[in-house]
């Protein structure tokens, strides 16, 4: 049964009322690995429902994994029960209406086929190519979408996904690669573990570095994980409306570098594809900024109904149990700049830090866009312009939009990189991002060296 | 069991989980959250040859439970590495339990729900609060668990929790104030009766008006100085730079790509000294209300309260059956797995810092000059868990002894053993609390852990608060 046609099941059980079905499919594996073994390897096979159900303004959600005809009509008795027990809420925009999503091809035969078999040899081409202890995963999977509605709407979409992480370590050295796609020749684990083998080999002997404003290179990594946190919060409609995010008040504004574009665009094949929301909603791209403007956010059904004025959804809306942070740029894209390579971003830094990875950020002031957290696995000093002497891993607390306002490059070809911690249920998501050079990156301290 | 056996495994253990959550929040006077989710299936875990393999299947029939064990064994049988693993030697465990409840939170209308949501919204009111939210979320999940070893334990465990935010803004100034904490409130393995006494509505006044002072508040400058931490943000400051670091899984490294390692080495056990006398954390699976309590763990090994650092000195660490034998201590017990479908991991269980002595207004009459620090507001802590930096919604400046004026934008950092080197007081008993949080993340593919921890207000000497560039 596909996707789809469990969603149209789900629908039949709401037995005349207003809604809408949800289906997740998930068939995935992941020979995750520590010390060059294979320590935890997990196969899951799932099916999620979800249904919506909407009685005069009052909306109800239930969902669940039992898809025989009793485990759907408690299904939609629960939804009943909550569309029941709530409220009319004005600002309910009413069920996804028919539309026909873009197309996109984000299937690849070869991905989808890898079994077991394969995932547990990928994971050994990793670790064979190591000389030192190596710490990850690979991981691939099949994952299906289907929206259905009373209103006529039908969509679905399969996607794949495959990637790698590795992260090469030993006492006083560590160094990280990953890569990820959505086909299986976007992946060369053995070409992952090299490079990260050979980043651990540089960060031997790693010393302190006194606190202070330094002018920086950040790798794709490293960018693209603080760029998700500012983003979420400050590129969603809900925290304009709401007067609390970075955007509230810039929308329009030159208050990034001129170099700086930034786009969520889920249709360019180079990410993880997507055809439409968790409403149903069409994927549109979206300019967030443009050479330096802040130009927009993103919307989804409930935050443009209530700010009216004619906005519109983007096909932003989230899964719903996080619905509630409003719309999310789940497929952000920098544009590329004019340098090779991060160590030619690095000449133009001159005097400064090279950092890999960031581990563990928080957002300490959304409305400032202040975000800290520490770098790990491969942090360094930039010293007359070339890659240098290894540093303990940093503390940073920066403003992002100070961050973004003097950038003096980016690489020229963003990479994808992976953006999904594989919690609940699989949802491929990922960031299309370049290296960057910034003139601002704020060490607020040190912590631990690198490696175990 | 059997199939896995069957199919070569030399162990094996199965669980079945049967899991209803909800959650029914509202947010500026509207119903945004009805969520009403169930999840069942199977687990199985096998050892074949030394390697680990884990398979699933949401069918929970014959073919569901034979499918997951020959995956699981097809998947261990093809795991690259030189495997040799040991598991603790365990009595097969054989029992039940079921949380105390007074009030079945599914018996508890939605309707109820909402409204209790409502009202306490509306009473967070204030001109300057932008947004207020209110949450109330309840759990039931029923688990069964064999093993090769002749296990079979049977659990039912209940949560409930709840929680009101106030969202302030004017002048480019935002300031939030949440109640009892922060991330969705504080949840306890309880029945309804905990949610009725959390009194969203009865302080929610309070909030709603803390939250605008903030907006008028001074920024908290930098510097190095005496804190004295609520018991709530104590309650992150145990689980971050005590019960991460204490999980042995992270000790050897077996975190290292994701969550991260530890800066405790299997060495350190029984002569490393964590902080002052003043600090004695207990791991506690007994705990009544605790999100970490069950009989037994998800391989089967008793409920107990153990010692992690007593008057300062590391006595303990946070364990599985594999990890135990390899440090050749303790028998594990801090096993769990975020549900069917994900391979149990060394968790926290319920974490404690024991309490001292006194009170809290003792404690702060003990500082000439210093902060007082509530609720949590950002947190961010190395890979081995040493440097961290934490920011709480409001600031109280001390002087003299007596709380003065409110600060906004407070942080903290240290490193951990510096940091809890410096503690000097616990408040008493009267003062401890139990605090549950439910978003604990670890784990590849990610899990979520729900934990608890028990804290009083604790003084902390010569802290760097601020940033120090």
């Amino acid at each position: 049964v596909s996707a789809l046609e469990l969603a149209e099941r789900v629908l039949q059980a709401a037995d005349g009322d207003e809604a809408l079905a949800l289906v997740q499919t998930e068939r995935s594996g992941m020979a995750r690995f520590a010390g060059s073994e294979v320590h935890q390897p997990t196969l899951i096979e799932n099916e999620v429902v979800e249904l919506q159900v909407a009685r005069d303004g009052r909306v109800g959600i239930a969902s669940g994994n039992r898809t025989d005809d009793e485990g759907l009509r408690e299904l939609a008795s629960r939804a009943r029960e909550a569309a029941d027990s709530a409220p009319a809420n004005d600002d309910f925009p009413g069920l996804t209406p028919p539309s026909t999503p873009p197309a996109v091809d984000a299937f690849d035969e070869q991905a989808a086929s890898l079994g077991p078999d394969d995932q547990a040899r990928l994971a050994a081409a990793a670790i064979d190519a190591s000389d030192l202890d190596l710490y990850g995963f690979f991981t691939s999977g099949v994952t299906g979408i289907a929206v259905a509605a009373t209103t006529g709407l039908s969509v679905s979409q399969e996607l794949t996904d495959v990637a790698v992480l590795t992260l090469a370590a030993v006492e006083g050295a560590s160094g990280y690669a990953e890569q990820t796609g959505w086909r299986a020749a976007d992946v060369d684990p053995a070409g992952a573990a090299r490079e990260a083998v050979d980043k651990a080999g540089r960060t031997r002997g790693a010393a302190e570095l006194e606190p202070g404003s330094y002018a920086a290179v950040l790798e794709a990594p490293a960018f693209a994980e603080l760029l998700a946190y500012f983003s979420y919060d400050a590129f969603g409609a809900l925290g304009v409306i709401e007067e609390r995010s970075y955007s509230f008040d810039k929308l329009g504004r030159q208050v990034f570098d001129e170099r700086f574009s930034l786009a969520d665009d889920a249709l360019d094949p180079r990410g993880l594809p997507k055809a439409f929301d968790f409403e149903g909603e069409p994927k549109q791209r979206v300019r967030l900024v443009e050479e330096g403007v802040l130009t927009g956010v993103v919307w989804d059904r409930a935050s443009a109904k209530r700010a009216g004025d004619g906005h519109k959804t983007t096909g932003h809306a989230p899964p719903s149990s996080i619905r509630h942070w409003g719309p999310l740029p789940f497929a952000l894209s920098v544009a590329g700049g004019e340098a090779d390579s991060p160590e030619q971003l690095a000449e133009a830094v001159g005097d400064g830090i090279y950092v890999t990875r960031l581990h563990y950020l928080s957002v300490v002031d959304p409305r400032e866009g202040i975000v800290t957290g520490m770098t790990r696995d491969g942090t360094f000093r930039i010293r007359g312009g070339k890659v240098a002497d290894p540093l303990v891993n940093l503390r940073f607390t920066v403003s992002v939009p100070q961050l973004l306002a003097e950038m003096p490059g980016l690489t020229r070809e963003p990479v994808l990189v992976n953006q999904n911690a594989y919690y609940d249920e699989r949802y491929p998501t990922g960031l299309l991002s370049p290296a960057i050079a910034t003139a601002r990156f704020d060490v607020t301290g040190t912590g631990s060296t690198p490696g175990i | 069991v059997a199939a896995a056996l069957g199919a070569g495994a030399s162990y094996a253990d199965a669980r079945v989980v049967v899991r209803r959550s909800q959650v029914v929040g509202s947010r500026n006077g509207r119903v945004e959250r009805l969520d009403d989710h169930e999840t069942e299936g199977i687990g199985v875990r096998v050892l074949v040859g030394g390697a680990w393999g884990f398979a699933c299947d949401r069918r929970l029939d014959e073919g569901g439970a034979e499918a997951a064990a020959s995956k699981a064994v097809a998947f261990a049988q093809a795991a690259p590495g030189g495997h040799s693993r040991e598991l603790a030697a365990l009595e097969p465990a054989r029992g039940e339990f079921r949380t105390l409840v007074e009030r079945d939170p599914f018996s508890v209308s939605v309707a109820e729900k909402v409204e209790l949501c409502l009202r306490a919204e509306q009473a967070l009111a204030n001109a300057d609060v932008k947004v207020t939210s209110a949450s109330v979320r309840a759990q039931h999940e029923h688990k069964v668990f064999v093993s090769s070893e002749g296990a079979s334990v049977e659990q039912e465990l209940v949560e409930c929790g709840g929680g009101i935010d106030a969202l302030a803004a004017r002048d480019g100034v935002t300031q939030i104030r949440s109640y009892p904490s922060a991330h969705g409130g504080s949840s306890a393995q309880a029945g309804w009766e905990y949610v009725e006494g959390l009194g969203l509505e009865r302080e929610a006044p309070r909030v709603g008006e803390q939250a605008a002072a903030l907006l008028r508040a001074d920024p908290c400058p930098s510097g190095v100085t005496t804190i004295v931490i609520d018991a709530e943000q104590m309650e992150l400051q145990v689980h971050e730079s005590v019960g991460h670091p204490t999980e042995l899984d992270r000790v050897y490294g077996t975190e290292a790509a994701y969550a991260g390692t530890s800066f405790l080495k299997p060495g350190d056990l029984g002569s490393l000294r964590y902080g002052s006398e003043h600090m004695n954390i207990t791991a506690d699976s007994t705990t009544p209300g605790g999100l970490g309590t069950f009989a037994f763990d998800d391989e089967g090994v008793p409920a107990s309260r153990e010692p992690v650092v007593r008057e300062g000195i590391l006595s303990g660490f946070l364990t599985s059956r594999e990890t135990a034998a390899r440090i050749g201590s303790g028998a594990g017990g801090s096993m769990r797995a975020d549900s069917w479908s994900r391979m149990p991991l060394v968790r926290m269980t319920n974490l404690h810092l024991e309490p001292g002595e006194g009170s809290l207004e003792e404690l702060i009459a003990g500082v000439d000059e210093g902060l007082f620090l509530q609720t949590n507001k950002s947190w961010s802590i190395d890979d081995k868990r040493l440097n961290f930096q934490f920011g709480t919604q409001v600031a109280w400046e001390i002087r003299g002894g007596t709380l003065g004026r409110m600060l906004r934008d407070a942080t903290y950092t240290g490193q951990t053993p510096v940091f809890w080197g410096s503690l000097d007081g616990v408040a008493g008993a009267e003062e401890w609390r139990l605090h549950g949080l439910t978003n604990c993340g670890k784990g590849q593919p990610g899990q979520h852990a729900h934990v608890s921890h028990g804290t009083s207000p604790a003084r902390f000497r010569n802290v760097q608060v601020g940033f120090k560039s």
